[in-house]
């Protein structure tokens, strides 16, 4: 049996949807949370019998005429998968906007059960819903729900089961003629006339207002915002994250267990070259990445509770006047937010902007943000080169933003389009956010995160150790410049030289980080445990052979602003539509991470140690070169203009 | 007249409006066409903030001017 959940946006499909299926999917207080479809399996406790029963989360809709993508998704799905039942979950706080949707799937002949949910807000606001009238004038089962407490929960599935066990689809027969939408807002006014009595206006001032005209406020919204962040990303790296981190790399990664893992296999009476592999390249590289872990469990943490509480559409609103100068819109901006947890998500959450055009602009712009998997280099390259700083990791986030306005002005140069689309944002209530919801999503994180750092990364991990330590014929170096690993980098770094980038080793750590960013922190982790005894993510440490503080930085901004990892090309892949625009997007990312390092390395050295960096030469002729290519293609997308505005 | 040119804290009805037809058949989904009430609620850093049926929507100056409002 296959049972969807539908309804506005920020109804509260997910939560329920998690409590029916005991999956820990993402939830949040804003329209758009969800903006794919969902499957999970019900629990047996919700079915007591032994239905097969499959439950499917869809993004929020207004109607079955999808105005943004996610809504296009629902309407498919609804129409396109013949579902046993539908459960439409109806925002109590919202009774009204809520039944038009729900008239329309009421037509659909496929039975529905109507859950009117966050009850408890409708009983705070002393509102009375007449349950008998609703369920007579819609002629279908209604049930009451607070998701957020669980109520409710096992009176909606006994309902929703028994009709799709009957399989007799309930017809209004109010809703047999055919509605135009007008006449459909009339019928539903009866319908509220009938079945709800107010005792508040909804148009009265509320604690949310109030708090709005601090929070959007026109001049002190972007300083809150920017504080707001700051904070996250302080503590999160900086402040218990560092803490904790340190604790991590030093005692836990650093002593501890090497020193168990060199003494079980010794005692194991294991060959030497495998304890190598085991102890340097597996458990050195990955212990590298999970140490640390504690920054990116707290930055989720944070990140959902800032979710959970409403503040989301509030910058939405606050960024909406600067990211009209860039062409985007307000909407663009939360993309990047959730992007600085993970760049896929953030970049499937372009799908709630209407405008192709806009829609594309923030996929290119939203990896800018540093996601969570480039915390560890962000911390490690702090760590080394510039010992209890503070200013590091959110000086970072500051670049981030500026390359996004940047970055937004010059594709609004470069590319012909037209921004039209209107903003509009529903603002809802502010609400405590939950305290166990953040938990869990940061246990799951946590659990996601080493994960993929005993997968993909232990496997890549392996890969360079054995790389570095072994020559082309197979045998082990002494030299690790000999190695196949030095072979591979040495072809690549010629490229990376006008940005201070010298030597095999930044290459290969910078090519491993396309499969994942935490990989280059590991590749750094193997070719350093290799080569010295030093620790890695100490000050002073083995790095230093490589960098100096301003190539260290220039390479950070490499890596944060080149091309995300694969997985998330392949999000931007999904979202653009377009395989040119694709390449467009990743060459313009490329373009911009390569030209920042260069113009930070160069410019940077020079001004801080007074003599020009290596590669100032190409440096230069490249630069021109960019400046020149750059002019073109600004020159060529005027010309497309007028011959566009001649024509009209 | 249009929604910019209401006060704060006033309730008017939607008389028409004007734009693109995917727009408008959006805002009636939300509950905003003709004859509805529309409530200014506050100005936030250039954005309207209006109240339709029990909801509270941003919208931008030039969303706000395409709808024509009367007392």
């Amino acid at each position: 049996m296959k049972i969807p959940l539908t309804g506005n946006p920020n109804a509260g499909k997910t939560t329920v949807f998690n409590t029916l299926t005991g999956q820990t999917a993402s939830v949040g207080n804003w329209s758009g949370v969800t903006v794919a479809e969902r499957v999970g399996t019900l629990r047996k406790k919700y079915h007591g019998t032994d239905h097969d029963v499959t439950i499917v989360d869809l993004p929020g809709a207004y109607s079955l005429s999808p105005y943004s993508g996610e809504e296009k998704i629902t309407r498919d799905y609804i129409l396109d998968e013949s579902p046993d039942v539908i459960i439409n979950i109806v925002d109590g706080a919202n009774l009204e906007r809520s039944l038009f949707f729900a008239t329309q799937l009421l037509e659909l002949h496929v039975p529905v059960v109507i859950a009117i949910n966050k009850s408890d807000m409708v009983k705070r606001r002393k509102n009375t819903i007449d349950l008998t009238t609703l369920s007579k004038v819609l002629n279908s089962r209604v049930v009451l729900l607070t998701a957020t407490a669980q109520m409710g929960i096992q009176a909606l599935m006994t309902e929703a089961i028994a009709l799709g066990t009957a399989k007799e689809p309930l017809t209004a027969p109010q809703l047999t003629e055919t509605h135009t939408d007008t006449t459909r807002q009339i019928f539903v006014d009866d319908i509220i006339r009938q079945s709800l009595v107010k005792e508040t206006a909804s148009s009265q001032v509320t604690l949310s207002d109030n708090i709005d005209r601090w929070i959007a406020h026109k001049w002190l919204g972007v300083p809150i915002f920017l504080l707001i962040m700051w904070l996250i990303f302080w503590f999160s790296i900086e402040g218990l994250g560092g803490y904790v981190s340190a604790y991590f790399n030093d005692v836990l990664f650093g002593e501890m267990v090497p020193h168990t893992a060199n003494r079980l296999l010794e005692s194991l009476g294991v060959h030497p070259t495998l304890q190598a592999v085991i102890v340097d390249g597996a458990i050195g590289g990955v212990g590298a990445v999970i140490g640390f872990l504690p920054l990116i469990m707290l930055l989720f943490f944070c990140l959902s509770l800032l979710e959970d509480c409403g503040y989301m559409a509030r910058v939405a609103v606050v960024m909406d006047r600067f990211f009209k100068k860039i062409g985007l819109s307000g909407k663009s901006i939360i993309p990047m937010i959730v992007g600085s947890g993970c760049s896929i998500p953030g970049v499937m959450a372009t799908r709630t902007i209407e405008d192709i055009n806009e829609r594309r602009m923030t996929t290119i712009l939203t990896p800018f943000i540093p996601c969570g998997a480039k915390l560890p280099i962000i911390a490690l390259f702090a760590s080394v080169f510039f010992p209890g700083s503070t200013w590091v990791a959110p000086s970072v986030y500051m670049l981030a933003i500026l390359m996004i306005i940047l970055g937004g002005l010059l594709l609004k140069k470069i590319f012909v389009w037209e921004a039209t689309s209107p903003f509009i944002m529903e603002l809802p209530a502010y609400k405590v956010p939950s305290l166990r919801h953040a938990t869990t999503q940061m246990l799951v994180k946590a659990k996601a995160f080493i994960y993929k750092a005993t997968t993909i990364i232990l496997v890549c991990n392996t890969l360079v150790w054995f790389t570095q330590g072994y020559s082309w014929r197979l045998t082990p170096v002494e030299d690790q410049s000999l190695s196949m690993l030095a072979g591979i980098g040495t072809v690549v770094s010629p490229i990376l030289i006008p940005l201070g980038f010298v030597g095999w080793q930044l290459a290969a750590a910078a090519i491993t980080g396309f499969i994942a960013k935490e990989n280059v922190v590991a590749t750094f982790a193997v070719l350093v445990s290799a080569g010295s005894t030093q620790a890695l993510h100490l000050p002073g440490g083995a790095l230093n052979q490589l960098f100096t503080p301003v190539t260290a930085f220039a390479f950070l901004a490499f890596n944060l602003f080149t091309p995300p990892c694969f997985a998330a090309i392949g999000a931007m892949n999904a979202e653009m539509e377009s395989r040119s625009w694709l390449w467009k997007g990743l060459a313009f990312q490329l373009g911009i991470g390569y030209m920042l390092a260069l113009v930070i390395t160069q410019v940077g050295t020079l001004l801080i140690y007074g003599k020009p960096a290596p590669g100032f030469i190409p440096a230069i002729a490249i630069t021109i070169f960019a400046i020149a290519l750059v002019l073109a293609t600004i020159q060529k997308a005027d010309n497309q203009r007028n011959v566009i505005e001649n024509a009209m | 007249m249009v929604l910019t040119k209401a006060k704060i804290g006033q309730t008017l009805y939607v008389k028409h409006i004007e734009g693109k037809d995917k727009i408008k058949k959006f805002l009636l989904t939300l509950g905003c066409y003709e004859g509805e009430k529309i409530t200014l609620i506050s100005i936030l850093a250039g954005n309207y903030v209006v109240n339709i049926k029990d909801s509270r929507y941003a919208i931008d100056k030039n969303m706000a001017k395409a709808i024509v409002v009367e007392g």
